[in-house]
C-alpha cells in the first residue's frame, strides 16, 4: 500500500496547523506595526512612523516566507483574519513597549515550533526555521534598543523629539 | 455533475473497516474510498484531509448536550469535493471512529514504509 499522506506533503498535519498559526500571528504582527505608525504619524513621530512602515513590511515578509514554505512542502496554507487591532495609545513610549512585547511573543511562538519540530524530527521544518531566529535576533535588539532610547534621553522637554530623531539610526550590525 | 460508477475493483487496499463502515485505499488512483452510510464515496488526499477536519470539529459533547427540540443531523459539506453526508449523532460517532482508525493505519503505513524502504541505518 502506498504513502499516499507523505507523497503530497512533507509537513506532518501538526506542523501544518502551527505553522499556520504563525502566519497570522506575523500577519497580526504587521497590522500593529501599521497601527503604530499611523499613531506616531498622528501625534508628529514622523522618524519613528517611518520605522514602523518598514516593520510592518518585514512581518508582511515574513508572513509570505511561511506562507510559500506550507505551500511548497504540499501543506495548505490559509490566508488569515486578522481583527481586534489595537490603535490608540497612551503614550509614545507605550507605543515602543508594545513593540518589543510583540518581537518577544513572536520568538516564543517560533522556538515554540521549532520544539515541535525537534518532537517529530522534521528537521527540514527546523533549517527553514533557522532564518527566523536569526531575524528575530535583530528585531528584538532594535526593539529593545528604541526603549533604551526613552531611559538615555529622557523624555522631558524635548526628550521625545530627541527620541523620535534616533529611532531611524538603530542598527544591528552583529558579526555574530 | 459527473456520473461516475463505483465498482468494487481488487485493487483496492483494505485501510480500516468497523462494522459501520470501511476505508479502502487504491493505488492506481492516488485515493481513498469510504465505505459509509449506505453508498462508497471517493476522496482524494486534500479532500480527504478536509474531511477529517470537518469530522474533527463537530462539538459532539455540546450536539449531545443540546436539548433543543432540533433535529441532531449535521451536515459534512465538503468544498470542491462530490460527496456531502447528513449524519445523525450516532453515525457521526461511528464516522469519526472509523476515520480515526484510518488514520491510526495511515501512520503505521507510513512507519513501515520508512523502515523497510526509506531507512538505511
Amino acid at each position: 500500500m502506498k504513502d499516499i499522506i507523505r507523497i503530497k506533503s512533507l509537513l506532518s498535519t501538526e506542523i501544518e496547523t502551527v505553522l499556520n498559526q504563525q502566519i497570522k500571528k506575523e500577519a497580526t504582527s504587521s497590522s500593529i506595526y501599521l497601527a503604530m505608525a499611523s499613531w506616531c504619524d498622528r501625534n508628529g513621530f514622523d522618524n519613528s512612523a517611518d520605522y514602523f512602515f518598514k516593520q510592518a513590511e518585514e512581518e508582511r515578509q515574513h508572513q509570505l516566507k511561511f506562507y510559500k514554505y506550507v505551500l511548497d512542502m504540499g501543506g495548505t496554507a490559509i490566508s488569515p483574519e486578522v481583527t481586534n487591532i489595537k490603535i490608540e495609545y497612551n503614550s509614545f513610549r507605550e507605543v515602543f513597549e508594545d513593540a518589543l512585547d510583540q518581537e518577544i511573543s513572536v520568538t516564543e511562538s517560533i522556538k515554540n515550533i521549532a520544539g515541535r519540530c525537534y518532537k517529530e524530527q522534521d528537521f527540514v521544518t527546523l533549517e527553514f526555521l533557522n532564518w527566523f531566529f536569526k531575524e528575530q535576533r535583530e528585531e528584538e535588539y532594535k526593539a529593545r534598543r528604541a526603549l533604551e532610547l526613552f531611559e538615555i534621553i529622557g523624555e522631558q522637554g524635548t526628550g521625545n523629539w530627541e527620541i523620535d530623531k534616533h529611532v531611524g539610526k538603530i542598527h544591528y550590525s552583529s558579526e555574530a | 455533475m459527473q456520473v461516475r460508477e463505483v465498482v468494487a475493483s481488487t485493487n483496492w487496499t483494505d485501510v480500516f473497516a468497523t462494522n459501520a463502515g470501511a476505508i479502502y485505499q487504491c493505488d492506481a488512483e492516488n485515493c481513498w474510498y469510504i465505505d459509509f452510510a449506505g453508498k462508497v464515496a471517493r476522496f482524494d488526499y486534500r479532500c480527504l484531509m478536509k474531511l477529517r477536519k470537518a469530522v474533527n470539529n463537530i462539538d459532539i459533547e455540546g450536539l449531545l448536550l443540546d436539548n433543543t427540540k432540533s433535529p441532531d443531523l449535521e451536515i459534512i459539506f465538503i468544498c470542491a469535493c462530490d460527496d456531502t453526508y447528513v449524519l445523525t449523532l450516532t453515525e457521526i460517532i461511528k464516522f469519526k471512529e472509523l476515520l480515526q482508525g484510518t488514520f491510526v493505519m495511515l501512520d503505521l503505513n507510513h512507519i513501515i514504509y520508512n523502515r523497510l524502504y526509506r531507512v538505511a541505518v
